[in-house]
């Protein structure tokens, strides 16, 4: 199918190619439906795009390609929102983590290292999970001259 | 605040429309049943900063973001970057 976008047009979009946040995202909650994309030119950002909002598009990073020593617990119920086992207690390989960016004009950019978005490849379902510690700040400056990993 | 007592199976009102009833008391988690009309929103407390950060993050458009991002030392590919995009891997 074409999906029109406000940023980048009308781009095909693989019905497979989706991923569902079974319950949003806290503040776009009615939004279920979105499909990752990358830009062509470089590896690197992430873009959540929208399926049924085409101006909402979140730009992402993969978490551990910046923080390769994040770690995270997911609750039973987030668990169950992923699609996994809710008696597996060992996280599966094909879990992936992206921070939101937030960008205020003439500041640098910041990632949400307090709410991860958790997205399972296999089951393609996600959830924002939001830590209950404080040890990652929401605001998290990113770290300069690191952005070349992909 | 107000404080009322509540049993497992008994719920409280708010308004005309919203009902919470208490479903399972352990002994460090409630869980609550919730009827509320579409319209009116229910979210867990805690999630409020993620909330607004969420909110705050999706209006990137016109801060000069991805240009901010090209000026980063060792960033690959941010000119042109809404050039062409893809399926991501994921």
């Amino acid at each position: 199918m074409m999906l029109h976008t406000t940023h980048f047009g009308a781009i095909p979009v693989d019905e497979s190619a989706t991923i569902e946040f079974p319950e949003g995202l806290p503040g776009f909650e009615s939004c279920r439906r979105f499909v990752p994309l990358e830009s062509a030119g470089g590896p690197g950002l992430i873009f959540l795009q929208s399926l049924e909002r085409q101006q909402l598009c979140f730009i992402t990073l993969p978490l551990r390609s910046l923080w390769p020593d994040y770690e995270l617990a997911i609750s039973a119920e987030e668990r169950d929102l992923l699609g996994l086992d809710p008696d597996q207690t060992q996280a599966p390989h094909d879990l992936v983590l992206l921070a939101i960016l937030s960008f205020v004009e003439g500041e640098d950019p910041t990632a949400n290292l307090l709410a991860p978005v958790v997205i399972h490849a296999g089951t393609r379902r996600a959830v924002q999970v939001v830590r209950q510690d404080g040890r990652y700040p929401i605001q998290t400056p990113l770290p300069v001259g690191e952005m070349s990993c992909s | 605040m107000l404080v009322i007592r509540r049993r497992p199976g008994e719920a409280i009102r708010i308004g005309e429309d919203v009902e919470i009833e208490i479903i399972e008391c352990g002994p460090k988690r409630v869980k609550l049943g919730i009827r509320a009309p579409k319209e009116v929103p229910v979210w867990r407390a805690e999630t409020k900063a993620a909330r607004e950060q969420n909110i705050a993050a999706a209006g990137w458009a016109g801060t000069g973001a991805l240009p901010s991002l090209a000026h980063r030392p060792g960033w690959p590919g941010a000119p042109g970057i809404f050039a062409e995009v893809r399926r991501s891997r994921l």
